[in-house]
């Protein structure tokens, strides 16, 4: 007597044996995402919500939050200020990232790994520490007061982590392709453009992202290098609406969704980039 | 992965590279070494043309400092003043590195006892002594507020900042929820610890009292013991009287109200958070300065909410409180204009202008006549602080703020400590012991230094 072998049932597509059940994935993450968004909600409801209310929901809806910090807390000036800085900051910090990554992921040169080393122990410096040092040499290059001085020092604390970064994505692609099109013909250059950065993009797209969100949040450079009403930049104006003794709550929180704004909206767009981004170059040195 | 080098990099650039980075490197340490520290002598300009002004507490009181340049300006066409507002959180920062950095530093600036002395001792700030006596401002301004400049200091007679204003302790309490108790107002100890207790229902989440246990809790913490206890002065001799007997019981009764008539969460209260709390929930009572009487108005209405200047042992009895900060302006060494700066800071104080501001702000104007302006009068808890200032019998505690590190001790060092108080990791006289000791050792240094 033959038995015959029952074709074992196939798994159901989506779904594996070993995977647990699909609440125990969503309800922890719906807890974590509640966790997170509260703070959210907070700073809508405050911003939303007409002064004196207490209710949990901002309804009847009012602007003149907005209207107080966009006009009379100028942060419509403060707001391109900190448009210019970031993405000042981020083209410098890309461009610079890009040809010195390049330099570290194609070259073999002397002192190259004491300076990867001297690239990785510079992000342990705080930034407060090189407060005066910066201050100093801005004062004599009479940069002092000027969106530049920002630009730059955003740029030159940024580059260390996004040349590592960059020099990561280089090294992930194959130097034959390089290879290819100088025998073609190509100059280093040429190549370089035509070849290596456009498969460069979720990495710059990622190092470009951190620059400027980094930027556009960064308070201390902006604070102390920039002295005129009309250079603040948005997180310095958000620290003048706490004052000594009171603050108003509707205009922090307006201001906060003002901060906040462009940080979401830069991310909505390129999430896709940044998580192919990182872990391309999450793949090996 | 290796690479191939196309065209190797000749010697002669390599050379030139180096020789850039070097220059740059020189260049760089050059243009560090020559600065200065931002204490040049400035000068006495022709009392035309620009000054910049930093505003210390920049944002709430913004429109109120442009209402005054305004009219400064239109009453001195040949003028301008350039507004700065500086968050009052990182004041003393910018002051610091624009000092350090040596430029930057405004002609006017906005400044608090409270930072005084660490500025007066980097030497970046003008006496202003003989330009108060021969103006003859000096007459119009509040003699207690000049002499905690002076005691701030403590170089004798020297004037370092001209006041504005000052503000003082106020035990803020709901009417409406005293009234529903059927509880007098909390004007002695007995009444307040009385009140705590009886408007607590934790089950209902409502409580007696919201403490502030995180930023800025030293602070509250010396005004509730000092007032409590009735000591006389911070000091006996050179030592701090914090962790005197009397200082330790209050410290004690002020701890055993955290999480029995407070919420749990005072524990991480900055006066952000505790404001919010008493604004935004059901707290009987909240002791904090006369700065956030515009939100309590907000909140409950002029009906809702009243103030009282601390308690006293027995009604009617002598008030102890300690001193607040007070706020002015400055006329910095640095500054190429100080005549015209100084006309800015005399506008600035005059009568009109001192009441225009401290009516905005809510606090205790320094000019005399301002005082006597109807918005006090109308305005009941800077009334009773100015008449508990004014009243003979009432002590004022100076807190050290002519000590250099007195924000270092009272924040960084002591704060954290505060909240193993509260959570009874610690008990009083331990944080009263280790809360005088560093006192001693830096007014032990302080009086070193001015050997």
């Amino acid at each position: 007597m033959t038995t015959l072998a029952l074709p074992r049932r196939a798994p159901r597509p989506g779904r594996s044996h070993d995977q647990p059940p699909r609440w125990q994935i969503y309800l922890p993450l719906g807890l974590y995402l509640l966790f997170t968004l509260i703070p959210f909600y907070w700073m809508l409801l405050f911003a939303f919500r007409e002064p004196g209310s207490d209710s949990l929901v901002p309804w009847p809806i009012t602007g003149q939050h907005f209207e107080k910090v966009w006009t009379e807390r100028s942060f419509d000036t403060y707001f391109v200020n900190s448009l210019y800085v970031g993405i000042a900051s981020m083209l410098m910090t890309m461009l610079v990232a890009l040809t010195g990554g390049y330099a570290l992921a194609r070259f073999r040169f002397k002192l190259r790994m004491p300076f990867m080393l001297a690239l990785l122990t510079s992000q342990f410096i705080p930034g407060a520490l090189m407060l005066v040092p910066l201050f100093e040499i801005f004062r004599e290059l009479r940069m002092l007061n000027s969106l530049w001085s920002v630009i730059i020092a955003e740029t030159v604390f940024q580059l260390p982590l996004s040349m590592i970064l960059i020099s990561g994505f280089i090294r992930n692609v194959p130097v034959s392709l390089e290879e290819q099109a100088w025998v073609d013909g190509c100059s280093r250059l040429r190549a370089f453009l035509a070849i290596v950065l456009p498969l460069l993009r979720p990495g710059l797209i990622a190092v470009g992202s951190f620059a400027f969100v980094h930027s556009w949040n960064h308070f201390l450079f902006a604070l102390m290098f920039l002295n005129a009403q009309d250079k603040q930049t948005i997180p310095v104006g958000l620290n003048t609406l706490i004052g000594s003794d009171s603050v108003d709550l509707g205009a922090l929180a307006a201001g906060g969704v003002v901060a906040a704004v462009p940080v979401v909206i830069v991310f909505a767009f390129i999430q896709k980039w940044l998580i192919t981004g990182f872990s391309a170059g999450a793949v090996k040195g | 992965m290796s690479s191939r080098i196309p065209r190797r990099t000749p010697r002669r650039t390599l050379a030139r590279g180096a020789a850039a980075v070097l220059t740059a490197l020189t260049l760089a340490a050059t243009a560090t070494a020559c600065g200065d520290d931002g204490t040049s002598s400035g000068g006495e300009g022709d009392g035309t043309g620009t000054i910049t002004f930093w505003d210390n507490n920049g944002g709430p009181r913004t429109d109120i400092w442009n209402e005054i340049i305004e009219a400064f300006e239109a009453e001195n066409p040949d003028i301008d003043v350039e507004y700065v507002g500086v968050p009052i959180s990182e004041v003393q920062s910018k002051y610091d590195a624009a000092i350090q950095g040596g430029e930057g530093l405004p002609d006017v600036g906005g400044l608090s006892t409270a930072y005084l002395s660490n500025l007066v001792a980097q030497g970046a700030l003008d006496p202003v002594t003989d330009r108060l006596a021969e103006s003859g401002l000096e007459e119009t301004l509040m003699p207690n507020m000049l002499e905690s400049i002076r005691t701030t200091v403590g170089e004798g007679d020297e004037v370092y900042q001209v006041p504005t204003s000052a503000n003082q302790g106020v035990l803020w309490y709901r009417t409406d929820l005293f009234d529903a108790a059927g509880l007098r107002p909390p004007a002695t100890w007995d009444a307040f610890f009385a009140a705590a207790d009886e408007l607590t229902d934790r089950g209902a989440n409502r409580f007696g009292f919201t403490l502030r246990g995180g930023e800025g809790s030293i602070a509250q913490a010396l005004d509730m013991m000092y007032a409590q206890s009735g000591i006389d002065s911070f000091w006996d001799g050179d030592t701090t009287t914090v962790n005197d007997p009397a200082n330790v019981e209050a410290l004690r009764n002020y701890v055993d109200l955290y999480n029995t008539v407070t919420p749990e969460a005072d524990l991480n209260n900055d006066f952000t958070n505790m404001v919010a709390t008493f604004t935004g929930g059901e707290v009987g009572m909240l002791q904090h300065n006369l700065g956030s009487y515009a939100d309590h108005v907000a909140a409950f209405g002029e009906d809702g909410v009243a103030g009282l200047p601390m308690p006293t042992s027995e009604e009617g009895g002598p008030h102890t409180f300690v001193s607040n900060p007070v706020d002015g302006l400055g006329l910095f060494r640095s500054s190429d204009n100080k005549e015209a700066a100084w006309r800015f800071i005399e506008f600035a104080v005059s009568h009109e202008m001192n009441s225009r501001w401290n009516e905005s702000a809510g606090q205790i104007p320094s000019n005399l006549q301002a005082l006597e302006d109807p918005w006090i009068a109308e305005a009941p808890p800077t009334r009773a602080a100015v008449e508990a200032l004014s009243d003979e019998n009432t002590t004022i505690v100076d807190l050290p703020y002519h000590l250099p590190d007195w924000n270092n001790i009272s924040k960084a060092d002591t704060e954290p400590n505060f909240q193993r108080l509260l959570l009874g990791e610690m008990s009083a006289q331990e944080f009263a012991d280790d809360l005088a000791e560093r006192l001693d050792e830096a007014q032990a240094e302080w009086q070193e230094q001015r050997r």
